[in-house]
């Protein structure tokens, strides 16, 4: 049920290599910066859907660990068990680790670059716009679902919105008021297993 | 002094734990136990390390991680704290994502979950919002945020929107360069 069928899973962790280790070179900033590569994986693979990625990312926000490389092994784990997670998170790392090697005798000169200053100029504002977009994207499959809009959806967005003007953002409180507000929102579902 | 390779590993295998939340939580950590605990380090290296980190690809803390480990014992010390520090997150996802597969049918736990899913919006909202202040800095980069914010939902690759930024920003840079250059001599 983890691997997807009629795929040879030497070749699937050859492609979880090759996605992962193109995420480690292009992927840029910190805490989401790896999640737009994850959701155009899910996108041309069908590894793990959107829904099970967006589960991910929340599980992995309140998990020790550097949430990036969290998400990398949750998810090579759903697509070929631990192999797929020690894959993911290798391939992940192997670039960094080849430009640390590589930098490490530039330094100082490196980080004051004229070109790479430049570049990191033009960088920001794409990785800013990439997690943008796939906040929209998430919004609109959440809000608007199954040809209908939903109403609660809705109201938890507009209350979380709110809450943010008063409260930093801390993920484990704006995750435990979302699994709450889910809970609260939907407790017929509850009533009606008490019922039987 | 250079530390032993397996004083390294259980170090970095402690703030592997403790590493809670993402961004600038590791420097403080590091700084306990590389600086204050066992003087391996200075704590102005760890402060560059981490702005070195930013500038290069992939993620922070592991850039951070490798840098320090390479300048403390070369490559094997960079793998070696990279090892440390991702092995307790490391085993806590699979024990999660196992536990998680066998949950995901359960009607509380998807109500749970769609709440969730709401405050992960809200989450990448405010990340977008805290970003924008240091990269959305002139025109051009306004420019460059509603280009690949267009191209992203039109489903571009994010790899082709990187390279593509990389290179607007190459040639903007150099090209107002250049007009500064020859206004500043005219």
């Amino acid at each position: 049920m983890m691997h997807n069928i009629g795929c040879h899973i030497g070749e699937q962790l050859l492609y979880l290599f090759v996605e992962f280790f193109k995420i480690g070179l292009f992927s840029f900033g910190g805490g989401y910066a790896t999640m737009p590569f994850l959701y155009h994986i899910s996108d041309n693979y069908h590894w793990f859907s959107y829904e099970e990625l967006t589960r991910m990312l929340a599980i992995s926000s309140i998990t020790p660990g550097p949430v990036g490389l969290n998400v990398a092994t949750f998810a090579g784990f759903k697509t070929a068990g631990v192999l797929g997670s020690v894959t993911a998170t290798l391939a992940i790392m192997l670039p960094s680790f080849a430009i640390v090697i590589l930098i490490s005798k530039v330094l100082k000169k490196f980080k004051d670059n004229f070109y790479v200053q430049s570049i990191l100029y033009g960088l920001r504002p794409a990785a800013a716009a990439m997690l943008g977009a796939v906040a929209i994207r998430l919004f609109n499959d959440s809000i608007f679902a199954h040809n209908a809009i939903d109403i609660k959806g809705i109201l938890l967005f507009c209350f979380l919105i709110l809450f943010s003007f008063r409260v930093k953002k801390d993920p484990l409180i704006y995750l435990l008021i979302g699994g709450l507000f889910g809970i609260l929102l939907n407790f017929h579902h509850i009533l009606n297993i008490f019922k039987g | 002094m250079k530390p032993k390779l397996f004083d390294m590993f259980l170090s970095f295998l402690k703030i592997g734990c403790l590493l809670l939340g993402g961004g600038y939580v590791i420097v403080p950590l590091l700084r306990n136990e590389l600086v204050e605990k066992h003087n391996w380090i200075d704590e102005k290296d760890i402060i560059d390390f981490y702005a070195l980190g930013q500038c290069t690809p992939g993620i922070i803390a592991i850039n951070t991680t490798l840098f320090i480990g390479y300048k403390l014992r070369g490559k094997t010390g960079a793998f070696i704290a990279f090892l440390g520090l991702i092995l307790p997150p490391f085993l806590a996802i699979i024990l999660l994502a196992s536990v998680l597969i066998s949950i995901s049918n359960n009607i509380v736990v998807n109500d749970v979950f769609w709440g969730v899913n709401i405050a992960i919006i809200i989450l990448l909202i405010l990340t977008v919002k805290e970003v924008w202040a240091n990269s959305i800095v002139d025109k051009f980069t306004l420019f460059l945020f509603l280009l690949i914010l267009l191209l992203s939902v039109l489903k571009v690759s994010p790899v082709k929107s990187i390279i593509l930024s990389g290179i607007l920003g190459i040639l903007y840079k150099v090209i107002t360069a250049k007009l500064h250059k020859s206004g500043g001599s005219a």
